[in-house]
């Protein structure tokens, strides 16, 4: 079969980050074999993205068969959907990787570095087939290689104890993940035949409604663990704080949105929606994950934790995008459903742009500071400033201020909202416009979380030592955060870029849907709010000409010290006072001596969040698989005749089981 | 024609801001027998502060000059989308009112961020109490607009208020006084007037908005004070144009039309700052902890008015 230019690109991209970077990085040493390996990286992540870009705008479809290779038919292709992810990854791995080439240098040996190099390879590479898979073997193997190859960076900085529980509750959370996603693919098979995509779409509108039911949870379960819906999350603040910045913008910016993917090809692609019930289903999970995320961002300090956090926020509205959408659907209003699915996606891309500008930041703040601990660092604007800046925009860009990427996706998803007032159906017509009121309390409860990230880290006064001491961080970091930055503020501002291949997309993806109005309007509009704003501010600016500095008046005493600023605890207190049934922390006091409460010699006070789920979810049910394995073990007796025994009944059973079948 | 008149809008409601306010100073001062300032009081300060120089704490960085700047160039860009003689605006467009709550929030966020730039920790106390008013705010004020919306089956304010003109002012449903309820009280606590924040005090028990603005002077505290004014009259205008609008020239009106539209504007928001300035005598301020309580009706309120529409409209 002919493949084209492209598809020769596509090829020599997957066997350049597969084969060619991770074999010299494991077989050669030295700086330059790095440097070599780094340049392919990118090389292969920009040619990623003239494929996607292709395949977004026009319609080639490079198909690469490497079935004769693998056991299981293994195919990939780029369509409009394959090729919009496949955007994301590549765009998003270009100044990730510019910025992981110093901090991989400053922070690990020689040896590990090939390592870690050669692992970041596989997984870019691991993501790609995932976006890219055209058979579902091809999406599971991507899928697990995602999962192993992930976990493996995250070991890469050691392995304390506490780290392997971490790891190890995320291998846990994502292998049952993969088998609820492997469930979904395997359900078609009796009536697709086969796990080649074509067949799959032709079989998901013919298949009986219970199981479409099946594979519609199933898909919700296992794309939900990865993307981190609550009360899936459980791994995401664990793993994304542990492992390195890079990784971590990967994780959260791209590795998640593979799971936006899987269930927008599932739900949207194979089943064309479903009852009702779905979209209501996706929908709460995404009002409670965007609420419950940002809440506990807010109450966190460790700076790469209260990032994880707001991911699951972001995915939150990312679900409540995805969920009309898939209510319009079921509503037979197709215009809509593009509407609130483009918003949906728009969102996706944006956050991965903001995500990993953040996390990158959060690596640079590490980088120079050694802490990520908001209540160490402090005025890092003056002695940071290109991190300062792009980490102001990346905030700016998450809050959806305007101007910003971040507005579009969410002002999309309020006018999605508002559209449903104008559906026939009482229910929705009072729910869909209600969610406005939830969106914009999540906004408004992430722009506290932001003032007080940036304002706490950057701005005011250091609050160590090691923040005093800390200096901008090297050019090619720099460059990748003031890439992703500069990306915000393009598509904040000139929406249409991205407004019109995502509508095209929309529109194979919802058959009969046209162009929605809500897409051009803001794509006028917004340029010339942009003009007024900074044009106004330009003209003011003007009016300060003059400055003193003058230290500032500290109530009579000799001076300000950094200990008298607001902390990032103090300043999230009144939230967390009013949100206090959300949070339920464990508090506990101690005073010594005990039998003297009102002379202590000294008083301990720890405050531990446990979120509520942690407690009252999984705690019984670990301990119910733990007791369960306790009665298992009972058959385990260690005397050789018995499990004799146990393989000739296992035998009988089976024979007996054949004979019956007939 | 037509965006002459847009543009001269936005100017009114810039240029005509600090007037508000020291109309509201004057009354406050006169309900409790004091004669209180001229109400040009305000324009004079500006003027004054305009003439001095910025003091700038020396730890502090560029948020700390550019958060005014970007605080009267968003607020500025807000008041291009309110109508007040005829029902346009100039960023008028389908689903402005978005963008409208968005752009103060974009001033908020930006003052926040300059009140920590500060390094006290009066700015720290500030900038967190409003962060807690102003992210609860957000909802009822959304949901306010949505009902009206809703209820005009049009996105966009000047939609809105072409509609409401049409209506005949008797016409006034339940949603409705329910929307106006609830946007009357975000109104209170996104301008920081009593009983939310009070604008008068700079006891550090109490204050929010004074708390923020704390160590700026000159040319920046100019900024800040006009962009709460012009906040306060686009939050006036906005609930004449969405609640009161008869008597807007419709269409493409005579000059005698706009003037007799800008005449009545000016009697409608002299009864709002009235009412305004009585509630604010009258109420005590609210315990922090109470304001949450506030925001909850608000919330609630509009949440009822959201769902009223659905009996309403038809």
């Amino acid at each position: 079969m002919p493949i084209g230019p492209l598809g020769v690109v596509f090829a020599s991209l997957l066997s350049v980050l597969g084969v060619f970077v991770p074999l010299i990085l494991t077989a050669g040493s030295g700086k330059r074999v790095r440097k070599l390996a780094v340049a392919a990286i990118l090389a292969a992540s920009i040619a990623g993205c003239l494929v996607a870009v292709s395949g977004l705008l026009w319609q080639p479809a490079p198909l690469l068969d490497l079935s004769w290779a693998t056991p299981f038919p293994f195919s990939l292709a780029v369509d409009r959907l394959s090729a919009f992810f496949l955007l994301l990854v590549c765009a998003v791995a270009v100044p990730v990787t510019m910025f992981a080439v110093p901090y991989f240098d400053l922070h690990y040996s020689e040896r590990r570095r090939h390592w870690t190099w050669a692992f970041f390879s596989l997984f870019l590479l691991s993501m790609i087939v995932v976006v890219t898979a055209s058979t579902g073997f091809a999406f599971l193997a991507g899928w697990e290689l995602m999962t192993l190859v992930s976990a493996g960076l995250i070991l890469i900085e050691g392995d304390a104890p506490e780290r392997r529980h971490s790891v190890f509750i995320y291998l846990l959370m994502m292998h049952a993940g993969a088998a609820a996603v492997a469930t979904c693919f395997f359900l078609f098979l009796p009536y697709s035949h086969s796990l080649d995509f074509q067949a799959l779409r032709a079989a998901g509108t013919a298949m009986p409604g219970g199981i479409r039911t099946a594979v519609f949870v199933a898909a919700f379960v296992g794309f939900g663990a990865k993307a981190g819906i609550i009360p899936l999350h459980l791994w995401l603040p664990r793993a994304h704080p542990i492992a390195p910045s890079p990784v971590s913008a990967l994780m959260s910016g791209i590795m998640l949105k593979t799971a936006v993917y899987g269930f927008v090809r599932i739900a949207f692609d194979f089943l064309q929606g479903g009852p009702l019930w779905f979209g209501y289903v996706v929908l709460l999970a995404g009002a409670v994950s965007g609420l419950l995320g940002v809440l506990y961002a807010i109450g966190e300090h460790d700076l790469k934790r209260l990032l994880a956090y707001s991911s699951v926020e972001n995915i939150g509205i990312i679900y409540l995008g995805l969920g009309t959408s898939l209510i319009f659907l079921s509503h037979d209003a197709p215009v809509l459903a593009a509407l609130a699915l483009v918003a949906a996606l728009l969102h996706t891309f944006n956050h991965a742009l903001f995500k990993s500008l953040l996390f990158l930041g959060a690596g640079a703040i590490a980088s120079a500071t050694h802490t990520v601990d908001l209540e160490e660092l402090g005025g890092l604007q003056r002695r940071m400033p290109v991190t300062g800046t792009a980490f102001l925009i990346g905030c700016c860009s998450l809050i959806g201020l305007p101007l910003f990427n971040g507005f579009i996706g969410e002002w999309l998803t309020f006018r999605s909202f508002l559209a449903g007032s104008m559906l026939a159906n009482t229910k929705a017509q009072i729910v869909l416009p209600l969610m406005v009121g939830v969106l914009a309390l999540i906004g408004g409860l992430a722009a506290a979380c932001f003032v007080k990230v940036f304002g706490v880290a950057f701005l005011g006064r250091p609050r160590s030592t090691l923040a005093e001491s800390a200096v901008e961080v090297p050019l090619p970091m720099r460059g990748g955060m003031t890439l992703l930055a500069a990306a915000c503020l393009l598509i904040g501002i000139f929406p249409g870029l991205l407004l019109r291949p995502l509508v095209s997309l929309a529109q194979v993806l919802i058959p009969g849907s046209g162009v929605p109005e809500e897409t051009l309007s803001i794509t006028r509009v917004i340029p010339w709010t942009a003009a007024i704003v900074l044009g106004t501010s330009a003209v003011v600016a003007l009016l300060r000409r003059r400055e003193r500095i003058a230290r500032t008046w500290a109530c009579g005493l000799p001076g300000l010290s950094s200990r008298m600023q607001y902390t990032s605890t103090a300043f999230s207190k009144p939230i967390r006072f009013v949100f206090a049934r959300v949070y339920r922390p464990d508090r506990k006091v101690e005073r010594l001596p005990a039998d003297q409460p009102y002379f202590p010699a000294s008083v301990s006070y720890s405050s531990v969040r446990t979120t509520s789920y942690e407690r009252s979810l999984y705690r019984p049910f670990v301990d119910f698989i733990v007791s369960l394995a306790h009665r298992l073990r009972r058959l385990q007796t260690g005397n050789i005749q018995v499990y004799l025994l146990y393989i000739f009944l296992a035998l009988v059973s089976l024979l007996a089981f054949l004979r019956f079948q007939r | 024609m037509k965006t002459a008149i847009d543009v001269l809008q936005a100017l009114i409601l810039i240029l005509g801001a600090p007037l508000v306010g020291g109309i509201v100073a004057r009354m406050k001062a006169r309900l409790q027998r004091r004669r209180g300032a001229s109400i040009w009081r305000l324009y004079a300060e500006i003027f004054k502060l305009l003439r001095k120089e910025d003091l700038v704490p020396p730890e502090s960085s560029v948020v700390f000059r550019m958060a005014p700047v970007l605080l009267f160039g968003a607020t500025a860009a807000a008041a291009a989308f309110i109508p007040v003689v005829q029902p346009s605006a100039l960023l008028g467009a389908r689903g402005d009112f978005f963008l409208l709550v968005y752009l103060l929030a974009f001033g908020r966020f930006f003052l926040s961020l300059g009140a920590l730039d500060g390094g006290s920790a009066f700015g720290g106390m500030g900038a967190s109490r409003e962060a807690l008013i102003s992210s609860l705010a957000e909802a009822p004020f959304l949901l306010g607009l949505v009902a009206v919306a809703i209820l005009a089956s049009c996105p966009d304010i000047a939609g809105i208020v072409a509609w409401t003109l049409r209506q005949s002012i008797f016409n006034i449903s339940a949603a409705h006084i329910l929307a106006f309820t609830s946007l009357g009280m975000v109104a209170l606590a996104e301008t920081g007037r009593m009983p939310v924040d009070n604008p008068t005090t700079h006891l550090e028990l109490t204050m929010v908005h004074e708390g923020m603005v704390l160590e700026y002077s000159g040319p920046s505290l100019a900024l800040i004070e006009w962009a709460s004014a012009i906040k306060l009259h686009v939050m006036l205008a906005l609930l004449i144009a969405l609640f009161c609008p008869w008597g807007m020239a419709r269409g493409a009106g005579s000059g005698w039309g706009m003037a007799v539209a800008l005449l009545l504007y000016c009697g409608k928001a002299t009864v709002l700052l009235i009412l305004l300035s009585v509630l604010e005598s009258a109420v005590a301020k609210l315990r922090m902890y109470l304001v949450p309580d506030f925001l909850g009706v608000a919330s609630a309120v509009s949440a009822l008015a959201v769902i009223f529409t659905m009996w309403v409209k038809r």
